[in-house]
């Protein structure tokens, strides 16, 4: 499958199940994935999610601006930059957010990510 | 060396080159760097340099707001993402941007860019 392509479909995975059910979020990551969210760094799949269903608000929706990616090199992975919106519900005002991932292959032909950050993109 | 104060000596050796002497760049990327600048694909040193030379602006300053880091698995590299502002001579305000770089170690004990994806942040 053509690099690109798999990025865009690994990003609206991702986001689609981040704002519909956080929760199932755990299968994208292992033990040895790490996060860094607004600066805390955090690490392995059960502390990652209990992060990310921890965040402050109930409901929300991210808009993808853009999607960039690149092979990561000899071990198979992939980087994948992205910009876009994210809308809380209640708020006015959409945030602005851009977020790195690493993704690695699996052993079922799948991807994990293996490295993410987010960052607030602040006006 | 502590990750994170690699990372963010890396980050001011980068900027403070793009903003004196850009063309001193090329000893940041290799044959196989890729760059992917506002969408537009580019790889190798040399091509990478060319595009970064010819950016339409004589003169420019980065001011780097956030620095993240990570490793990226087992080769020994290190992802970076990095937001900041651009300030370009005779424009009034400054563009937000946000850029990754995956840091890949040389033999002799350095680092090169291997993967770098620049997007700017509009408002």
């Amino acid at each position: 499958m053509d690099p690109d392509a798999v990025a865009k479909a690994f990003v609206e995975h991702y986001y689609s199940t981040f704002d519909t059910n956080r929760s199932t979020l755990s299968n994208l990551y292992q033990d040895s994935s790490m996060l860094t969210f607004e600066g805390q760094k955090i690490q392995g799949s059960t502390n990652i999610v209990a992060k990310l269903t921890s965040l402050p608000f109930q409901q929300c929706k991210h808009s993808i601006t853009t999607v960039d990616c690149q092979p990561s090199g000899p071990s198979g992975g992939m980087l994948v930059f992205v910009s876009g919106n994210l809308q809380l519900a209640g708020e006015q005002h959409a945030l602005k957010f851009s977020q790195m991932f690493h993704l690695m292959p699996t052993t079922q032909s799948s991807f994990y990510v293996l490295n993410d950050i987010f960052r607030l993109n602040y006006a | 060396m502590d990750p994170d104060a690699l990372a963010k000596a890396f980050v001011e050796h980068y900027y403070s080159t793009f903003d004196t002497n850009r063309a001193g760049l090329a000893n940041l990327y290799q044959e196989s760097s890729m760059l992917t600048f506002e969408g537009q694909k580019i790889q190798g040193s040399q091509n990478i340099v060319n595009k970064l030379t010819s950016l339409p602006f004589q003169q420019c300053k980065h001011t780097i707001t956030t620095v993240d880091c990570q490793p990226s698995g087992p080769a020994g590299g290190m992802l970076v993402l990095v937001s900041g502002n651009l300030q370009l001579s005779g424009e009034q305000h400054a563009l937000k941007f946000s850029q990754m770089f995956h840091l890949m170690p040389t033999p002799q004990g350095s680092f090169y860019v291997y993967n770098h994806i620049f997007r700017l942040n509009y408002a």
